[in-house]
């Protein structure tokens, strides 16, 4: 059993995939609380990405990093083009220019350098994969992993990088870094982003800030469809104890890249794939099996037919912990630990109001 | 290398012109060839380093010369080095700009130069990186363990002509360690930006050169 016990806890997330319809509102519930400092603009800490999809950056999952057989596997480290600039937008145009209504332009997104973009984060989304009608695709949401076996923090030569003891957290000393950028190489999933203005790498820190209160991470709580659990893997009673180590349905994502993220999934079920006749060929997903074990790992199979069996008992009239589990129709119970409500904690007195 | 020796002469020039990387008081003064070498790849304290640079080839920049002045409380250093492609400013998420320092033992070990000090015996070093405004000013106690700070005493001009770069450094000569008449030993490095060289990915003296103040 994977109990993470290298730290007092081990904070986990799961994303059940069937559920997330990218909306991407946790990537703003990230944006609006972290990622608008200095510098900070073109990063999504939180992103939602299509897959198949080239993610954010561009090919992410392609540009090596994590282990191989124990060792480090060399990272590449994208420029700007791949991992898109925060955009500018003409308002002038749009919304003052007075006059002929023919001059008026549309909001165009426009690089530093004047130029239509080329790439963004999320560049490709919706695009997926397959030709109607036999099309296919899902969101993937990713956040730090939080990885046990970080590729990040060995990386690093100064050991800016360290995992908090009281969960397992990694976070970045921003006082130490030096923005050398081998932790953004180092990290499969591309999840480190470099701030050119403060010459420092920064990523995801889990809302530590926000866990130290009792409060669950931003993106958990303002999600609108109920994807994310969080709690601690140690606790065989959570959520996340229960889908990763009990029902084995949540899945680390690329368990091939030997980090151990401590972020899982619970594959999407995908519809059924066509036969020759355009009729639902019901012996096959519509989904590549095989994209889906480069994606979950060889027990995606295992995990997508237990929740499809607890999902027909449930529809045959009988009880399902593992539905109840992610149906969720308490939303507190995704929360683990992390029960308070923000908005009922006492807030500190701003400059200027006393 | 031990054994290379590089001269500080007393000057009464104008500071200005000392500070000024093409200033004329710099024709005068005659420059130390000093020869560099990559950072061993088995040195750099992280696994991930070694292997992602161990079929690449660092510290790109081969030779450099300097040339050294006092003025009333201040030491000037003036290093030149070869770069074709200078890096001026870090300005994509994969770009690295072009970087020099120089290290000064405090105990007056020059092995203490070879692994950027160990515990109890630091070095300090001035280290200026091409984009930034101000130099910094840096102690360590071993690798890995550099610690910048602001030193508003500490200045850095710099000028790239004609695939060279020249940087002049500014700092109070009481902020080194002279025993006496005696030097301290210095050590140089230079990180090619071009090359994506940063942290121990740079050339350095293999040994280290003695500053001695005349």
């Amino acid at each position: 059993m994977d109990t993470g016990a290298t730290t007092k806890h081990q904070f986990a997330m799961v994303f059940d995939l069937n559920k997330c319809l990218g909306c991407q509102t946790c990537s703003i519930a990230c944006k609006t609380q972290w990622t608008r400092g200095n510098g900070m603009d073109p990063q999504w800490w939180n992103i939602v990405n299509t897959i198949p999809g080239k993610g954010t950056p561009k090919n992410a999952f392609d540009l090596g990093g994590g282990y191989k057989d124990g060792k480090p596997v060399a990272g590449e480290l994208p420029g700007k083009a791949e991992w898109g600039e925060a955009w500018d937008f003409e308002y002038d145009n749009v919304f003052f220019k007075s006059g002929d209504t023919e001059e008026r332009d549309y909001l165009r997104p426009r690089e530093h350098d004047g130029k239509p973009p080329k790439w963004g984060p999320n560049w490709d989304e919706d695009m997926g994969g397959g030709e109607y009608p036999h099309s296919y695709f899902f969101y993937l949401p990713l956040v730090c992993m939080n990885c046990e076996n970080p590729a990040c923090l060995e990386a690093c030569p100064r050991d800016s990088i360290y995992r908090r003891d009281e969960d397992g957290v990694i976070l970045i000393d921003e006082e130490r870094c030096h923005g050398y950028r081998f932790c953004v190489e180092a990290c499969p999933y591309k999840r480190i982003y470099f701030n050119e203005r403060r010459v420092i790498a920064q990523k995801c820190i889990s809302c530590f800030p926000r866990l130290e209160e009792g409060v669950a991470p931003a993106c958990v709580r303002q999600c609108p469809g109920r994807v994310r659990h969080v709690g601690y893997l140690d606790d065989p009673e959570s959520h996340i104890s229960k889908l990763v180590n009990t029902w084995k349905v949540a899945l680390p994502l690329r368990p091939d890249f030997g980090v151990k993220p401590r972020v899982f999934y619970v594959p999407p079920s995908m519809p059924l794939a066509f036969n020759e006749d355009d009729e639902f060929d019901e012996s096959q997903s519509r989904f590549p099996m095989d994209e889906m074990r480069k994606l979950f790992g060889p027990d995606v199979e295992q995990a997508l037919a237990t929740v499809e069996s607890e999902r027909e008992k449930v529809a045959a009239g009988g009880q399902s912990e593992l539905m109840d589990i992610l149906i969720s129709r308490n939303w507190n119970d995704m929360l683990g630990p992390y029960q308070q409500d923000p908005g009922k904690m006492v807030r500190p007195l701003r400059r200027g109001n006393d | 290398m031990t054994g290379t020796s590089v001269n500080a002469i007393s000057s009464q020039a104008d500071l200005e012109d000392i500070l000024s990387p093409d200033g004329g008081v710099w024709n005068d003064i005659e420059g130390q060839h000093i020869e560099l070498a990559p950072t061993p790849l088995d040195r750099q304290p992280s696994a991930y380093v070694q292997v992602a640079w161990k079929d690449r080839n660092h510290g790109e920049t081969s030779a450099l010369t300097v040339q050294a002045i006092t003025h009333k409380d201040t030491l000037a250093l003036r290093i030149q080095w070869a770069a074709a492609q200078p890096k001026r400013s870090i300005d994509d998420i994969n770009a690295y700009a072009d970087a020099c320092a120089v290290s000064f033992s405090t105990s007056g070990e020059e092995t203490d130069l070879n692994t950027m000090g160990c515990p109890g015996n630091p070095i300090s070093a001035w280290h200026w990186r091409a984009g930034t405004e101000a130099p910094f000013s840096i102690t360590a106690s071993g690798i890995g363990t550099t610690e910048r700070s602001a030193d508003h005493q500490l200045q850095a001009r710099s000028r790239w002509s004609e695939g060279q770069w020249q940087v002049v450094f500014a700092g109070p000569l009481k902020s080194l360690s002279f025993s006496g008449a005696g030097g301290i030993p210095v050590a140089f490095a230079v990180w090619c930006g071009a090359n994506s060289e940063r942290a121990g990915l740079k050339a350095h003296t293999p040994g280290s050169c003695q500053l001695t103040i005349k």
